[in-house]
């Protein structure tokens, strides 16, 4: 049941959120195209947690991206994160796979927010509450 | 209009002049040939220590490396170096590596947290990198000395010598443009004229360091001698895996002929995903 209810909330929040990402990529595709960054821009004095919904995880170099939908209170607009970590060799170090997350996963991320605020951090720790599997963060 | 043999053979001639003249002009009249190996050559590779396996650099250690043993920056470089960190506690770190230009040298030994690997072979031995694709480093073994005026490069030219167990290499000719980085968002371009020196051999059966002495005179006041560690793995589940560093600019995709293509994805200012569809 638990798991019902939070699919439905989820394909809401696809709805309503397609309307505001179309708004923030509009505003943001001008900037240049970046990769391989530092990860100073997260902030490692303030760690903290949130638990969520997978939507993707992009199994990608440089930065191996998860998107999660926060959990969030009925009636509040949905909120997409995009939590960054190392590549796919040193995950897979740390015992990652590329199916290490599906879409729909219930899931309780530990991350170092950004420093200049908005719905990313650096990965610290990934725990699958679907499956009950903790991911660390690699090298 | 008819020609006599003559004026024929002589516009031959010509011709042939004109194809082969810019080809002699820029061959060197006695080239060096790289000789092939022999089975001697293949035989002495064995008494080599074995670097086989993937090294993992050890990424605490450079964190604490960048407080213990900082580089002896000119004062211009230590202004901006302090500046790089006091933008990032703002927020706004410095992502100079961000273009995906090589990280080169001596950046890549410096600071990467990514896994590399050793290939030896007669007269080159290869450095490998796990990521950003083009990460390679060729160390020249069979006795040859610098060029006089090397191409530039991001890794610039390396040779190499063994001292007992000890890899020895020497470096010049590294791109002024490439980061003499202490982190991924703080450092200085090397400005030109680096001469890098390092001292490469295991400390334990699975540990490797390399010592850099790392000179660079317009950035430093005088030349800064650092370690970084590396920490083998033989697991094969653990081999290095292929990595590009504009890879994450991209997402898989299908055009409208059906062909699987990449398609580029927007990035916010600092360099992380924007949410996608």
């Amino acid at each position: 049941m638990q798991i019902m209810r939070v699919s439905m909330t989820t394909v809401r929040a696809f709805k309503i959120r397609r309307a505001l990402v179309g708004a923030a990529v509009l505003a943001l595709t001008a900037a240049p195209a970046m990769a391989h960054h530092s990860f100073a821009m997260f902030d490692p004095d303030h760690p903290t947690s949130m638990t969520g919904t997978v939507k993707e995880l992009q199994w990608t170099n440089p930065h191996v991206g998860l998107l999660v939908y926060k959990d969030v209170k009925a009636g509040e607009a949905p909120e997409l994160w995009t939590f960054e970590t190392t590549g796919p060799g040193n995950l897979t170090r740390a015992g990652w796979t590329k199916r290490s997350f599906q879409p729909g996963d219930k899931v309780k991320i530990d991350f170092l927010p950004l420093r200049a605020g908005g719905h990313g951090g650096e990965l610290q720790g990934a725990v699958s509450l679907t499956t009950g599997k903790a991911y660390g963060k690699g090298n | 209009m008819k020609f006599s043999h003559g004026v024929l053979l002589g516009l031959f001639a010509s011709a042939l002049v004109a194809m082969a003249a810019p080809a002699l002009a820029a061959d060197d009249p006695t080239p060096v040939i790289n000789p092939p190996p022999t089975a001697k050559d293949w035989a002495d590779m064995a008494k080599l220590p074995d670097w086989n396996g993937v090294w993992v650099p050890d990424a605490l250690d450079q964190n604490r490396q960048r407080v213990s043993n900082p580089p002896p920056w000119n004062d211009k470089a230590a202004a901006k170096v302090k500046f790089q960190g006091d933008e990032q506690k703002a927020g706004r770190p410095d992502n100079f590596f961000s273009n995906c230009l090589p990280e080169g040298m001596p950046a890549w030994m410096l600071i990467t947290h990514n896994s590399m690997q050793f290939a030896f072979t007669p007269g080159i031995i290869y450095m490998l990198g796990e990521s950003d694709g083009s990460r390679l480093r060729r160390i020249y073994t069979d006795g040859r000395p610098h060029p006089d005026d090397p191409d530039l490069t991001f890794h610039g030219h390396s040779i190499g010598h063994w001292e007992g167990d000890t890899l020895v290499v020497d470096t010049i000719g590294v791109k002024p443009q490439a980061w003499l980085a202490i982190s991924e968002s703080q450092g200085v371009p090397n400005n030109g004229d680096m001469h890098i020196v390092e001292r490469i051999h295991l400390v334990a059966p699975d540990r490797l360091a390399d010592t850099l002495t790392i000179t660079a005179p317009h950035v430093l006041t005088k030349p800064w001698v650092t370690t970084r560690y590396y920490d083998r793995t033989r697991r094969r589940d653990f081999d290095i895996v292929e990595g590009e560093c504009l890879e994450e600019s991209f997402k898989p995709d299908v055009d409208k002929d059906g062909y699987a293509v990449f398609t580029p994805v927007p990035l916010t200012y600092d360099g992380i995903r924007v949410p996608t569809k």
